[in-house]
């Protein structure tokens, strides 16, 4: 930190950070072939800085320089933890990949105002509205409830498509795309292969840690085997011929699939079990 | 002036407090507490933590103030045998 160069401190934790991981791996490696071997339990750090604060309400630091008096003392002090201890104190994988402040149209002051409460994205955005109400945050922030209202609708859950999925190895051909019964609510129809064994629903902000869609085959719910944010796995009984899927989103909207299988022929062709099989076919 | 990067010098503070080959010791904790030079440079991946023990001991009103840092290390069992 010697000049007259300032960095934000965050940028600056990251830099130690990454440097006091590589200490660890180079001394794991070293463990590959000891019987015994080092590791460092906790670093501490004084660093005689300056805290200036830039025009955007950034903190940032310049290291005191040569004969300068008056630096503060900032002392780091880093400890090594646990897996569990980790995922504890994270903000889950899901959540950071939901649409960003910027994505959803907010101004750098209006992200630097939600960012003092918190929130970085959509997702927590929606999360602090649905517990203190928009018109709360609009007052802390000075963003219009309008405007507020809009971002929570931009990261909401939503299904774009569904996709059979077979289970290895995959059937060389592909079947023709299923045709879409009518529009005016009519569920979509999927074909699935005579080996499909999944159904990947996909889309956006699918795998909330607060509140995942409720999937139901049949009326019966299935437990999903995968969920992350833009994709969920459902599995498919092999003997199931054809069944709605139903995937209901935490905001009750409900999209509805009509399953068919293809049953294989004896040529290996696969023949549309369903009723929308072309006739004379 | 060449500099360090904080990670190299840990590893050769660590690696400081291992006992000769031989010698049937064994040290189970240490902590040093070490001064230290800190520059920050840009890396390809962003910022680079520098930081080695000060190249004098004299204090002039031209050499950069020293940091202190105190690290503790505990041994762990290795996988060799």
């Amino acid at each position: 930190m010697a000049g007259e160069a300032s960095f934000l401190v965050d940028e600056f934790l990251e830099a130690l950070v990454a440097q006091l991981d590589r200490t660890q791996d180079a001394l794991a490696f070293k463990a590959v072939n000891r019987p015994l071997t080092y590791a460092i339990k906790d670093f501490n750090l004084q660093l005689q800085v300056f805290v200036d604060l830039d025009g955007e309400g950034n903190v940032r630091l310049r290291s005191s320089g040569p004969n300068e008096v008056g630096a503060s003392t900032m002392t780091i002090a880093f400890t090594s933890i646990t897996r569990p201890m980790i995922e504890e104190n994270t903000v889950s994988l899901a959540a950071t990949r939901a649409p960003s402040l910027a994505e959803a149209g907010f101004k750098p002051a209006e992200r630097k105002r939600l960012e003092r409460l918190g929130v970085s994205n959509t997702a927590q955005l929606r999360r602090l509205g649905t517990s203190t109400g928009s018109s709360v945050v609009s007052r802390l922030t000075e963003i219009p409830v309008d405007r507020l209202r809009a971002a929570f609708h931009f990261g909401q859950p939503q299904v774009t498509a569904v996709e059979p999925v077979a289970s290895p190895p995959p059937v060389p051909a592909p079947s023709p795309t299923p045709p879409v019964l009518g529009g005016g609510g009519l569920p979509q129809l999927i074909r699935l292969t005579p080996d499909t064994s999944h159904i990947h629903v996909l889309g956006t902000a699918l795998g909330s840690e607060d509140a995942e869609p409720v999937i139901r085959l049949n009326g019966v719910s299935v437990a999903a085997s995968e969920a992350d944010w833009d994709r969920i796995v459902v599995p498919v009984p092999r003997d199931l011929v054809s069944g709605m899927l139903e995937v209901e989103l935490p905001d009750g909207a409900t999209s509805r699939y009509q399953l068919v299988r293809d049953v294989a022929q004896a040529n290996g062709e696969p023949v549309a079990a369903g009723r929308w099989a072309p006739e004379g076919e | 002036m060449r500099w360090n990067s904080l990670a190299d010098t840990l590893v050769q503070l660590v690696q400081s407090i291992v006992p000769p080959e031989g010698t049937g010791l064994v040290v189970t904790e240490a902590e040093l507490d070490v001064p230290l030079e800190v520059n920050v440079g840009a890396g390809s991946q962003g910022l680079v933590v520098l930081a080695q023990p000060p190249h004098s001991r004299w204090k002039s009103g031209f050499l950069l103030p020293t940091h202190m840092s105190r690290i503790s290390i505990v041994v762990e069992n290795g996988d060799g045998g």
